[in-house]
């Protein structure tokens, strides 16, 4: 028996779990309807796929949102894991989701996969026949990703960085990198019985002033670290920045040096797709601007061409969105894209030219540390601070970048702390930004978090 | 590999010497009448002389490991990183002595190897006064090492002699240092070795570093899983004569240490099966699920006064339950495990002579339904064959050949 | 001036914290910043490792109290070389709570200034006034 092999019999014997046949899983997989798979719809289909967010503790539940977003039109379905599952705390997940179907009141703020098992859970994916991506924000997902393959979910969004550092404050990064290598090696497994799972990482990070070259060196470390294992078909994304320009300029920086560090490490068979998450910080509490906003998102992801949209809601500062108005945006998200077809190029290459510059700066920097495996180079690299997330909870990030906006809402680099960016690049982002006589800097950030609500 | 990776290594531990040749472990019991060296000798001379001093790597435990004595300034950083590096360097008795209450302090009655103060980030002066050094004057100890603020090394230096002096284990954001410390700890092992009169010879036949085997073993997890059916997050848990060792993955704790290992360690000095058998039992008795636990494994009480191999067994038992017990969240110390998420239990040392599986999952199994109300237990992997040192001794090997290559 | 800083309890609002430690370096104090999910113990152990002569403790989630009520009792087993400024400042009570008796109730449990729902430079320029007053 593989490593690999006798490590998946190992965590999959978990109190939590009915028995996990692998022959019968695998067999599935292998006859599993193509329809299910997002890398084999991305192969055969032009259009922008719609991807809302979305999850409740019952099946029931779930079941009857996702009807509500099929009638919306809607390209790919979520599941949206609750926050004890992502801890790997099953015991308090079926105990809540014990509560929720008794009560019909939701006491989990999403689906605990594990609790319910593959078997019910294939029922409901395969009825939709629809994709389905896997959304949570778990460091050791091994077992949850087996659940999800095991159901017919076939695109697992994470990483080891996009899934720690924005959301935990000592979960140990370097154990983080070995669950994932597992999760990785087993989506390439899988990739293997029919169509390719799909990996997609976590742009959006903390979501708060994330700087662009930050976020694509991120996307493409995750994406080496996947195809490394033999991962065939993967997703970058990032979110809306806040300046129309800084998205349509760091999706052709992304998109060019994704396929250009793919074919450098050799992966030239490896599919990459784009993905665009609608502004993921403070949304108004005005519903029409809300409106307003998730349209003008949807405007941008067109311009910069993606292959997915992940959507919003009008409801986004009030809390976990109804069914109905969740579908809502999925269909006006729709009608929004109807409008877009054909849209010329557009770009600033004086922008393209730094942003790249910077991320292959920080790049050279992470690949020539002493480490003989990737994911220690990483690892030391974000220890040294080479990488560094503004608005990390986590111990190993050094914290010490601070971002503001220019006068045309562009995200720039005030303090660069350890990154290893040239003094050239530096000079560029700090060459744009304007502070008005005796402005504090925290409270141009406090303005410029809030530029939406 | 075409690369002469010709090696011998042994373990010399306090009732077994461990052999490993071209993957074969070969266990010695020792004679207690004879000097470490001329039993090492006796048994295992012949191999020795096929191989050179550079192809030799021994670790050990037969020197009983050294004591150390933490005296610091707070719990959270201090205390707490000065245990975590002396654990993860090998060291196995720790006592520490908070500086605030250092006058109602009891100095420890026996010779101490080594003392360790520490407290403040560089730049902090005026933390230690003359409560440290009439504490140390009734302190015995070996040697003394302070890796506290900057500030105060030319004071302390001055008043205390032999003061050794490495960087802070505290940096400027308050986070470990661990590199000085761990080098000085280690090192100071192969000194205390050195300074042994039965076992100093040993360096007769090695040309390497002798390093601690809770050192090595602690090296050697990153690579269990190559051999044995293991799965992260995992424990180790050796029991031996004296003391418990617990190697532990770093995400079962909620540690704000980043550390690099991967796994950490901690030593209950009084779980030994022999020498702190009599602790043992008190400790049992003191346990609020003992008597089920008895009356779970279908003994009385009166097992405990025994010497027999059933008692042995249940003693063993016992020691793995509170073990398991003073990790738990039911009885926090200086770090709590979430046992809970466990995929595996490795058991090692001389306990694997004593349990067989289904007596070591018999005790597990308790302990998981009564403490955690689980069904299922980790998966339980015996290290019959004590092997897991000898990954550590090869990471080592390996690590040696890529220094020299760059 | 050192200050030690960081959120209590089990509260993960980053944003929050990491604001506040921008603006007392850009006021020119020197930060250590223990960052969210911060215990009591820890940051009475951090003034101890730092000699800091501030202690700014935020919180977010309404939680406060329950962290805050045994400060006196804690601090009893610290010895300071400095008389340490207490700090708590944030959303400190949830709910139909009266704001105007968390100001006393948080004064009584050992802080000096208390910030219910104020602006953080009003907060901060306050910080700084008492500080020079005691000077």
């Amino acid at each position: 028996m593989s490593l690999l092999q006798r490590e998946r019999e190992i965590i999959t014997q978990n109190e939590y779990v009915d028995h996990f046949d692998f022959e019968e899983i695998e067999a599935f997989v292998k006859s599993a309807s193509k329809e299910l798979f997002i890398s084999h719809r991305f192969k055969t289909s032009d259009a922008m796929q719609v991807q809302p967010r979305g999850g409740f503790p019952t099946y029931e539940k779930v079941f009857r949102l996702y009807e509500e977003f099929k009638e919306a039109g809607v390209d790919v379905l979520p599941l949206t894991i609750d926050s004890n599952t992502r801890l790997n705390d099953y015991a308090t997940a079926k105990k809540m989701l014990a509560l929720s179907e008794e009560n019909d009141v939701d006491m989990l703020n999403g689906y605990p996969l594990i609790n319910h098992g593959y078997r019910t859970t294939r029922k409901m994916i395969t009825h939709f026949d629809t994709p389905v991506s896997l959304r949570h924000g778990t460091p050791d997902a091994r077992l949850l990703v087996e659940m999800a393959l095991a159901s017919g979910i076939f695109e697992i969004e994470g990483g080891p960085i996009t899934y720690l550092l924005p959301y935990s404050k000592n979960f140990p990064l370097d154990k983080a990198f070995l669950y994932w290598k597992y999760v990785e090696k087993v989506c390439a497994l899988y990739s293997t019985f029919n169509e390719p799972i799909n990996r997609e990482s976590f742009g959006p990070l903390s979501a708060t002033l994330q700087p662009p070259a930050i976020v694509i060196v991120i996307q493409l470390v995750e994406m080496l670290l996947s195809l490394e294992e033999g991962v065939k078909s993967f997703s970058v994304s990032f979110s809306q920045t806040g300046s129309m320009i800084q998205d349509v300029v760091t999706a052709n920086v992304i998109k060019k040096l994704a396929r250009h560090y793919a074919d450098m490490f050799g992966h030239h068979d490896a599919d990459i797709h784009l993905v665009y998450h609608q502004w993921m910080g403070a949304f108004p509490y005005n519903k029409e601007y809300s409106d307003a906003l998730i349209t003008a998102s949807t405007v941008i992801a067109a311009m910069v061409g993606a292959d997915k949209i992940i959507t919003k809601t009008r409801n986004e500062a009030f809390g976990i969105p109804t069914k109905e108005a969740n579908a809502r945006a999925v269909a006006s998200v729709k009608y929004t894209l109807g409008m877009l077809k054909g849209l010329p190029a557009v770009s600033d290459e004086e922008e393209e030219e730094n942003l790249t510059s910077m991320v292959n700066e920080i790049m050279e920097a992470v690949l020539n540390d002493g480490a003989d495996t990737l994911w220690r180079k990483v690892f030391n690299a974000i220890k040294k601070g080479h990488i560094d997330i503004p608005f990390s909870p986590h111990v190993i990030n050094a914290n010490e970048v601070i971002t503001i906006r220019d006068p045309q809402e562009n995200i720039r680099i005030l303090e660069r702390g350890k990154l290893p960016i040239s003094d050239r690049s530096f000079a560029f982002e700090r060459s744009k930004i304007r502070l008005n006589e005796g402005e504090r800097v925290v409270d141009k950030i406090i303005k410029d978090i809030g530029i939406m609500q | 590999m075409s690369a002469p990776n010709r090696k011998l290594l042994f373990d010399i531990g306090s009732t077994y010497f461990k052999m490993a040749e071209n993957g074969t472990i070969r266990h010695y019991f020792r004679d207690f009448n004879r000097p470490i060296f001329d039993d090492l000798m006796e048994k295992c001379g012949d191999t020795i002389a096929k191989y050179r001093p550079e192809e030799i790597q021994i670790c050990s435990s037969a020197n009983g490991g050294l004591s150390t004595l933490i005296i610091g300034l707070s719990n959270s950083f201090s205390l707490k990183y000065a245990i975590n590096i002396a654990f993860n360097s090998g060291i196995n008795i720790i006592d520490t002595v908070l500086y605030h209450d250092i006058d109602t302090a009891k100095p420890p009655v026996e010779m101490i190897d080594v003392v360790i103060v520490v407290g403040g980030i560089d730049g902090v002066g005026r933390i230690f006064d003359d409560r440290l050094f009439d504490f140390l004057q009734d302190c015995a100890y070996q040697n003394i090492v302070y890796v506290g603020s900057a500030d105060e090394r030319g004071y302390l230096s001055e008043k205390l002699e032999k003061l050794v002096v490495l960087d802070n284990i505290i940096t400027d954001k308050l986070k470990i240092n661990e590199g000085a410390l761990k080098t000085y700890l280690t090192d100071l092992y192969q000194a205390d070795i050195m300074g042994k009169e039965d076992i100093k010879h040993l360096y007769e036949i090695t040309a390497n570093q002798i390093y601690s085997t809770p050192y090595i073993v602690n090296r050697a997890l990153s690579h269990i899983s190559d051999r044995l059916d293991v799965a992260d997050p995992f424990i180790v848990i050796d029991i031996g004569g004296a003391t418990t060792d617990i190697h532990y993955s770093s995400d079962l704790v909620n540690d704000n240490i980043v550390g690099e290992g991967g796994y950490d360690r901690l030593v209950f000095k009084k779980l030994g099966v022999y020498k702190s058998r009599e602790s043992l039992i008190h400790t049992a008795r003191q346990n609020e699920f003992v008597y089920e636990l008895l009356n779970y494994l279908n003994v009385t009480e009166n097992i405990l006064e025994e010497e027999s191999e059933a008692a042995t067994k249940v003693l063993m038992q016992l020691a793995i339950f509170l073990v398991l017990y003073k990790v738990s969240r039911h009885h926090s110390d200086y770090v709590e495990l979430k046992l809970e998420n466990l995929n595996s239990i490795v058991l090692t040392g001389g306990i694997t002579k004593v349990l067989n599986q289904e007596e070591s999952e018999t005790i597990i199994r308790f302990f998981y339904k009564k403490l955690l109300h689980f069904h299922q237990i980790p998966g339980i992997v015996l290290d019959k064959n004590y092997e897991i040192w000898t990954y550590g001794m090869q990471e080592f090997t390996n690590e040696e050949a890529t220094k020299e290559l760059s | 001036m050192k200050v030690v800083t960081g959120v209590v309890g089990n509260d993960i609002h980053v944003v929050a914290n990491r604001l506040i430690e921008i603006s007392l370096k850009e006021r020119g104090f020197t930060v250590f910043n223990l960052g969210v999910n911060t215990y009591l113990e820890e940051f009475l152990d951090a003034i101890v490792e730092t000699d800091a002569d501030v202690l700014l403790i935020s919180s977010l989630n309404g939680e406060a109290e329950g962290w805050c009520r045994d400060l006196q009792i804690l601090k009893k087993q610290y010895t300071f070389r400095k008389d340490v400024v207490f700090m708590i400042g944030g959303n400190l009570g949830v709910g139909e709570m009266d704001p105007d008796a968390l100001v006393p109730k948080f004064k009584n449990y050992g802080f000096d200034l208390v910030f219910h729902q104020v602006d953080l430079n009003v907060g901060l320029d306050t910080l700084e006034n008492y500080l020079k007053a005691h000077a």
